[in-house]
């Protein structure tokens, strides 16, 4: 901002300059090469006037000297014109410069305080979503935490109980072999006649029915 | 048929022991018939017979006088016995005696029918008890069987003690 200001002022100081340097350039040339039709009429109307090279040279040392006089003049009011004015536009410059500034810098609190208590709404709100968030999910956990440690423990019952049936089956097994490895040898039949035939009498019915078919 | 089998003659294998016996008893009859009608002089001894055989042959048809015909008469009754007994096989835990086969055999022929045949086996796996085969019908009484069935309350009677 305050660089552009610069740039308007040296922008307004070269056009002064420019403006003097135009000035001086066409009197130099006015003076150096007068025109034509301003010497014609006073051919025409007036008789030229002789004067004596003296008095010419001393009349041409005498303008030489008023038109640099006149020079120095102008360009000593230029220049203190030109620095007025360059201390004015300065003065004006900053003088602007600050209140721009100033406007700016007010502004920009503004605008900043603003922003900062959007952001600090934002931040309460970024925090309160956060925190419902978590809750959910601490809901969530315990829930998923309470389903599991439920699935695991009925798992854990149900081979328990696999483990328990396998362990009296193997247990069951292991009796039935030792009795029957220990029972085959030196079998009584004569002992056994009377239990023979209480049980031919048991199932009588079932071998009648048997022989029948 | 009014014969009456004897109680050791069993299976279906004694019966046709019984048969060859009877049969040769049968042929060596007819063989000194024809002797004595002749008058030969020269004569063989009577084969021997088992005590199922004797027994039989004196039971049958005690009231008559033994005969060729009566000898063919009973080979013929026994053929029919074999050929249209029931049977049925008795699998024991052990080679059984004959006194035990006897009882059995008689029980049957009492209880189930008058004319059936028993065929005795023995596997000691049984352990004990019997398995009875009635024609495509199994009923297994054996020992094992009944171990292996109740084997499920081993563990609890062990946890009792």
């Amino acid at each position: 901002m305050y660089a552009s200001f610069l740039q308007i002022a040296l922008l307004g100081t070269f056009f002064l300059i420019g403006v003097v340097s135009a000035t001086a350039g066409r009197h130099a040339y006015a003076h150096f090469r007068p025109r034509e039709d301003e010497d014609k009429p006073h051919r025409n109307t007036q008789q030229p006037v002789r004067l004596p090279t003296e008095v010419k040279e001393h009349l041409l040392e005498a303008a030489e000297v008023k038109f640099q006089t006149i020079i120095n003049h102008s360009s000593a009011e230029l220049e203190y014109d030109l620095k007025t004015t360059a201390a004015k536009l300065d003065s004006r410059l900053g003088k602007l410069g600050s209140e721009i500034v100033g406007e700016e810098m007010k502004r920009y609190r503004v605008d900043l305080e603003q922003l900062r208590k959007q952001t600090e709404a934002n931040i309460e709100n970024a925090q309160k979503d956060i925190n419902a968030h978590q809750a959910d999910l601490k809901a969530r956990i315990d829930a998923r935490r309470a389903e599991l440690e439920a699935a695991m423990n009925a798992e854990i019952t149900a081979e328990k109980q696999v483990l328990i049936n396998l362990a009296n089956s193997k247990l069951a097994d292991a009796v039935a072999s030792f009795l029957i490895e220990t029972l085959g040898h030196d079998v009584d039949l004569g002992a056994q006649t009377a239990y023979l035939t209480a049980m031919l009498e048991e199932h009588k019915a079932e071998i009648l029915k048997g022989i029948s078919e | 048929m009014s014969l009456r089998l004897p109680g050791s003659v069993a299976s279906s294998q004694d019966l046709r022991s019984l048969i060859m016996e009877v049969h040769e008893y049968a042929n060596w009859y007819a063989h000194e018939s024809v002797k004595a009608q002749v008058k030969a002089k020269v004569s063989t001894s009577s084969p021997t017979l088992s005590v199922a055989a004797l027994e039989l042959l004196r039971d049958w048809k005690a009231d008559q006088q033994i005969s060729a015909e009566s000898l063919d008469q009973l080979i013929m009754t026994l053929e029919q016995y074999a050929s249209n007994s029931p049977s049925m096989t008795i699998t024991l835990a052990a080679l059984p005696t004959s006194s035990l086969k006897t009882a059995l055999v008689n029980w049957c022929r009492v209880n189930v029918a008058p004319n059936i045949l028993v065929s005795f086996k023995f596997n000691t796996s049984l352990l004990g008890g019997m398995v009875v085969q009635c024609g495509s019908h199994i009923f297994d009484w054996s020992f094992k069987r009944k171990i292996l069935e109740n084997r499920k309350i081993f563990p609890e009677v062990l946890r009792r003690v």
